[in-house]
C-alpha cells in the first residue's frame, strides 16, 4: 500500500486508538448517571394534538334550519380543553353505531379553526333520500349523545404556497359548508385570501347559513351570490352555477384566481363540462372529495356478468376473520360496515386512503375516477374499499381502527 | 393471549421490514405490526391529485448494477423482492460558499475517474493527492467489509498487514484525517457535501463510516426505486405474505410483555401476542421509558440512554412540490442541488440549528432527471429537504404552525431562484409540507429525528459495532433501526434489520431452541 496515513504524531497510537474504542465509549457509557429514562418530547405532543388517533366527541347543542331539512350539530371536547386545529376546509370523520352498522361518514368542518381550539367542531347535516346517518343524525342522535371522530382530514383547503390570492367558490347545497368555515378564518384574521362565493340551492327558503354570510360579507373579501335553482326572485340569480354566471362574478382574469368547487354528484358533473370551455389549468380547479360513485354498476368498465350480484366476503383483521354478505352495487367497506366491523375509513371517496386493504383473492372494480392509490399498491393487489366493489367472492385484509 | 408467533416485530420501517424478511425466510412465524396503515415509515408515498410523492428518499447507495450488484440489491435478491432500480446521472450540484469566502457553484459526476477529473477542474493541482485519497478510501471500504463479514471476530493480524490504513484512522472524524494528509481546503469543502446525509458535521463524523458512504455514492453510483419507497417497502411486504408471515396495519404496540426477565409477548391495539422473541423498530429511549417494566431496565442501559443526553440527529424538514410543466421547461437540470451559506460543515449545521433566522441549508431534488416516470407526461416532481431546530418546532402554537412551515417553504422557493436560477413557483399545481411535527406523527421517533441518536464521537458507528453484545441486554428483545448499530439512511436500517435478526435467531439457538 503506498498511502500511509498518520494522524495523530505516532501512527501506532492511532491503532491503539482505534483497538481502545469500545473502551473509551464503554467510559463515557460508566461516567454517566444511572439515571431514569425519559422520553417525552415537544414535538410529538404537538404532533399528537394535531393529529390525534381518534377525538372523543360530545354533542353538545343540535341548531335547526328551519326550512331546509339541515340541522347544525355543536361538539365539544367530551374530555374538556381543545380540539384539534384544522384548515378551514378540512373535515371530520364521523363514527357511528346504527342499527348495528359500524359506519363513518366524513363531514366538512363548518365552525372556524379558531374554535377548535376552545374545544368546539359545528357541522351541518342535511337530510337526503336514503340518507342512512343523516337521518339518524337529524333525527336521533341528541345532546348529550357522544361520538369518536377522526382528527380533522382532507386536502380542501387554502394554500398560500400555491393560490391564488382570490378564490371564486362553487358551492352546491349543503356543500356551502367548509366554505363558511373558510369565511370565518379570513374574518378573524386566520387566512388572509379573498373569497367569491357562488351558493346554488333550490328556493330562497333552502339557502343555508343566509344571514352567517350577510354578517360575513361585511368584510370586504368575502361575498357571496345566491343562485335558485327552482325558483325566480330580486336579487337572486336563477338557474345553475354555469359559466356565464362564473364569468360574471369571477373578480378578475382567469390566471390570478382558483376555484374551489364543493357539492352533490350531479353538480359536479354539471361543472366538469361547464368549466371545460374555460380551459384552465389544473392547478387552479380544486374540487372536495366527491363521494363514491352512487351509480358504480353504469360507469363504463364494470363487469356485465357482476352486475346485480350478490358475493360472499371473507374480512380478516389481526387474528380475526369474518363472513360478510356484499353486493355487487355497493362499495366494499359498506358491507364490511354492516357486518358490524369498525374497518378504517375517513373519506369515502377513494381519496385519503385510510381504508387502503388488501386483497387475497377474488376480483373486483375499482372506478377510474375515484383513483388515487398507489402506483405499488395497484401492482400488489391493495383497494380502497370505500371506493371499489366486488365482482367475486373475495378474501380481504383490513387493517385494525383506533378507539376506546 | 390470542395468537402465538415465533418473532413478532414492531414496526414496519425499513428496519422493521428486512428484520421481518430475515426471519420469515429463516423459517420462522413472524407477525410484523405496524402503527400505520402502510409499511415503510420513511420509505412510503402518498398521493395528491396526480401525484405520487416520494417522501424521503434521496438516492440509495450499495445497489449497483444486477452485474456487479452492492449489499442491498444482493439483500433484496436473497430476500426474493423485486424493485425496478434506475439510477441517478450526477453525484450533486453544491452551490454555497468555499471555506474561503469564494462562490461554490460545483457539479460533480459518479464514477471515480470522472469524480477526479472534475475535482482538477475545480481545484487545479489536486489530482495527486485526491488519488491518494480514493485509494485510501477504498482500503478502508475494503477493511470495513472484511470487518463486517467477520461478524464481531475480525483478526487483528489481518486487519494490522491489509488494511492498516483503516486502524490508522478509525478512531478519528473525517476533518481530522483530512487535515492530517492535507486536502486542499476546496477539495475538503466538495467532499463534504453529503454531510446531510448523516446529520453529523466533518469535525465530529467518523472518518471510516463518512467515506464508507461517500465512496459506495461515488463509485457505485446512487438509485433510486422507479414507483417511489413505497415500491420497495410494498414488494417487502408482498414477500413477508409469500413466505408466511402476517402483517397487522394500523396496529400499535402498548408494552412488551415479560415472564420473570425475559420476554414473552407484545400487548397491541389488536390485543396480546404471544412470542419468543421481540424487534422492536422504535427508539431506545421510547422502549425503556413507556413499554416495558421499570425494575428490568439494566443500570447499565440507563447510564447508556444518560450518556446520549437525548442528542437524536436531523430533525427533517420537507416541502413536495408538484409541477404543472416538465423539468426541462422550468429549466431544472440537475438531479440533486445542495444549497446553503458555507460548504464548512461544522458553521452549516450551526446555521441550521439557529432556527429560521440563520437556516439557508436545503437540497433541492428533481425525480424526473433520474426517472421520467417520476411524475405524469407535461409535469415534474421534487422536493426540499432541510434540518429542523427541535426548539423551534417544539415551543411552536398549533396557530402559528403552518405560517412557519410556509415562512420557511417560502425561504426555500426564494432561494432555489435566487441559486440556481430556476422559479418553480408559478407552476406548483400541488405542495405539501412536511415538519419535525410530521415526521414525529408518521414515524414516531423522538423529535420527528430520523437519524437516531448522532454517529459521532465516542458513539459512533464503529464503536457500537464492536459493542454489540453488550449493548443489548434485555432478553429476548432487541431494538433496531435508525438508532441501532449502522446508524441512519435507508441502506444502514436495511442492513442493521437483517443484523439484529441475525443475532436474535442466534440467541434463541443459544437459549435452546424456544422457537
Amino acid at each position: 500500500m503506498a498511502v500511509k496515513v498518520k494522524v495523530g504524531l505516532i501512527g501506532a497510537l492511532d491503532m491503539l486508538k482505534f483497538k481502545n474504542m469500545a473502551k473509551t465509549r464503554e467510559k463515557v457509557i460508566q461516567a454517566a448517571p444511572a439515571a431514569e429514562i425519559t422520553a417525552d418530547y415537544a414535538v410529538n405532543n404537538n404532533a399528537r394534538e394535531l393529529h390525534p388517533d381518534f377525538q372523543k366527541l360530545v354533542l353538545e347543542q343540535i341548531k335547526d334550519h328551519p326550512g331546509t331539512g339541515a340541522k347544525t350539530l355543536v361538539f365539544k371536547n367530551a374530555d374538556g380543553g381543545p380540539l384539534a386545529y384544522f384548515r378551514a376546509g378540512q373535515y371530520l370523520s364521523l363514527r357511528m353505531e346504527i342499527g348495528g352498522s359500524r359506519i363513518t361518514r366524513p363531514y366538512s368542518i363548518s365552525s372556524s379553526p379558531k374554535e377548535a381550539l376552545q374545544g368546539k367542531y359545528e357541522i351541518t347535516v342535511r337530510t337526503n333520500p336514503g340518507g342512512f346517518a343523516a337521518d339518524y343524525l337529524l333525527e336521533r342522535a341528541k345532546p348529550g349523545d357522544t361520538f369518536l371522530a377522526s382528527g380533522p382530514q382532507g386536502n380542501f383547503y387554502y394554500e398560500e404556497l400555491r393560490d391564488p390570492e382570490h378564490i371564486l367558490a362553487l358551492a352546491g347545497g349543503s356543500g356551502i359548508t367548509p366554505f363558511l368555515s373558510m369565511a370565518k378564518a379570513i374574518a378573524d384574521g386566520t387566512e388572509k385570501f379573498s373569497l367569491t362565493i357562488l351558493s346554488g340551492s333550490r328556493t330562497k327558503e333552502q339557502i343555508l347559513f343566509k344571514k352567517e354570510f350577510e354578517e360575513l360579507a361585511k368584510d370586504e373579501r368575502i361575498r357571496i351570490v345566491h343562485i335558485l335553482s327552482d325558483e325566480e326572485a330580486s336579487g337572486y340569480e336563477h338557474g345553475f352555477i354555469t359559466t356565464d354566471l362564473i364569468k360574471k362574478y369571477a373578480p378578475s382574469d382567469f390566471s390570478t384566481i382558483g376555484i374551489f368547487i364543493c357539492g352533490p354528484e350531479a353538480m359536479y358533473r354539471f361543472l366538469e363540462k361547464e368549466l371545460a370551455s374555460l380551459h384552465l389549468p389544473r392547478k387552479l380547479v380544486r374540487r372536495e372529495a366527491l363521494g363514491a360513485p352512487k351509480k358504480p354498476e353504469d360507469l363504463p368498465g364494470f363487469p356485465d356478468a357482476a352486475k346485480g350480484c350478490s358475493y360472499l366476503l371473507t374480512i380478516r383483521q389481526g387474528a380475526e376473520e369474518y363472513s360478510v354478505p356484499a353486493e355487487s352495487s355497493e362499495p366494499i367497506l359498506v358491507a364490511i360496515e354492516r357486518a358490524g366491523i369498525t374497518a378504517p375509513s375517513r373519506c369515502r371517496s377513494g381519496e385519503c386512503g385510510w381504508c387502503r386493504s388488501k386483497v387475497v383473492s377474488g376480483t373486483c372494480f375499482a372506478p377510474p375516477e375515484n383513483e388515487s392509490r398507489r402506483w405499488a399498491d395497484k401492482e400488489h393487489g391493495y383497494i380502497h374499499p370505500c371506493v371499489t366493489y366486488p365482482t367475486s367472492d373475495m378474501t380481504i385484509e383490513v387493517p385494525g381502527e383506533y378507539g376506546e | 393471549m390470542n395468537k402465538r408467533y415465533d418473532i413478532v416485530v414492531v414496526g414496519a420501517g425499513n428496519a422493521g421490514l428486512s428484520a421481518a424478511l430475515h426471519c420469515a425466510s429463516e423459517g420462522k412465524k413472524v407477525l410484523l405490526i405496524e402503527q400505520h396503515n402502510l409499511p415503510g415509515g420513511c420509505a412510503t408515498s402518498f398521493v395528491r391529485g396526480r401525484f405520487e410523492f416520494e417522501p424521503s428518499l434521496h438516492e440509495l447507495c450499495d445497489i449497483g448494477t444486477a452485474e456487479d450488484p452492492g449489499e442491498i440489491r444482493q439483500m433484496m435478491e436473497e430476500y426474493g423482492v423485486h424493485v425496478d432500480w434506475k439510477p441517478v446521472p450526477d453525484c450533486f450540484r453544491i452551490i454555497s460558499t468555499y471555506s474561503d469566502g469564494g462562490a461554490m457553484d460545483v457539479t460533480m459526476p459518479a464514477g471515480k475517474g470522472p469524480f477526479l477529473e472534475k475535482m482538477e477542474e475545480y481545484v487545479p493541482g489536486s489530482r495527486r493527492k485526491m488519488e491518494e485519497y480514493f485509494e485510501l478510501l477504498e482500503e478502508i471500504m475494503e477493511g470495513t467489509a472484511y470487518i463486517s463479514a467477520s461478524n464481531g471476530h475480525a483478526d487483528s493480524a489481518v486487519l494490522k498487514e491489509k488494511y492498516p490504513n483503516l486502524l490508522r484512522t478509525g478512531a478519528y472524524p473525517v476533518k481530522e484525517v483530512w487535515e492530517a494528509m492535507k486536502i486542499p481546503p476546496r477539495c475538503q469543502d466538495i467532499l463534504s457535501t453529503y454531510w446531510g446525509y448523516l446529520g453529523v458535521d466533518m469535525e465530529r463524523m467518523a472518518f471510516i463510516h463518512y467515506c464508507n458512504m461517500f465512496m459506495k455514492y461515488v463509485t457505485r453510483a446512487a438509485y433510486i426505486p422507479t414507483h417511489t419507497s413505497h415500491e420497495i417497502s410494498c414488494a417487502m411486504v408482498e414477500r413477508l405474505r409469500e413466505l408466511g408471515g402476517d402483517i397487522w396495519f394500523n396496529c400499535r404496540a402498548l408494552e412488551f410483555l415479560f415472564n420473570g426477565d425475559r420476554l414473552c409477548g407484545v400487548r397491541t391495539t389488536s390485543g396480546d401476542v404471544e412470542c419468543s422473541y421481540a424487534l422492536a423498530n422504535i427508539n431506545p429511549d421510547i422502549i425503556y421509558a413507556k413499554m416495558m417494566p421499570k425494575d428490568l431496565i439494566p443500570e447499565r442501559e440507563k447510564k447508556l440512554s444518560a450518556a446520549r443526553k437525548h442528542n437524536y440527529s436531523a430533525r427533517m424538514y420537507t416541502i413536495y412540490v408538484g409541477l404543472n410543466k416538465t423539468a426541462e421547461e422550468i429549466g431544472i437540470r440537475d438531479y440533486c442541488i445542495f444549497m446553503g451559506d458555507t460548504a464548512d460543515s461544522a458553521k452549516e449545521y450551526k446555521n441550521i440549528l439557529g432556527g429560521y433566522d440563520t437556516n439557508n441549508f436545503t437540497i433541492f431534488l428533481c425525480g424526473n432527471i433520474a426517472n421520467p416516470e417520476a411524475s405524469p407526461e407535461g409535469t415534474s416532481i421534487g422536493f426540499f429537504t432541510s434540518m429542523g431546530n427541535p426548539d423551534e418546532w417544539g415551543d411552536l402554537s398549533q396557530e402559528d404552525y403552518v405560517a412557519l412551515k410556509n415562512k420557511y417553504a417560502r425561504k426555500f422557493i426564494k432561494e432555489l431562484k435566487d441559486k440556481a436560477g430556476i422559479d418553480i413557483e408559478p407552476y406548483i399545481e400541488e405542495i405539501c409540507v412536511a415538519s419535525p411535527w410530521t415526521f414525529a406523527r408518521y414515524l414516531g421517533t423522538p423529535e420527528g429525528s430520523v437519524y437516531g441518536y448522532e454517529t459521532a464521537g465516542w458513539d459512533g458507528m464503529m464503536a457500537r459495532m464492536m459493542m454489540l453484545s453488550s449493548d443489548y441486554p434485555i432478553k429476548g428483545l432487541r431494538p433496531i433501526g435508525a438508532a441501532g448499530p449502522r446508524g441512519d439512511g435507508y441502506s444502514s436500517a436495511y442492513v442493521c434489520g437483517k443484523l439484529m435478526a441475525r443475532l436474535a435467531l442466534k440467541d434463541l439457538k443459544e437459549e435452546g431452541g424456544q422457537a
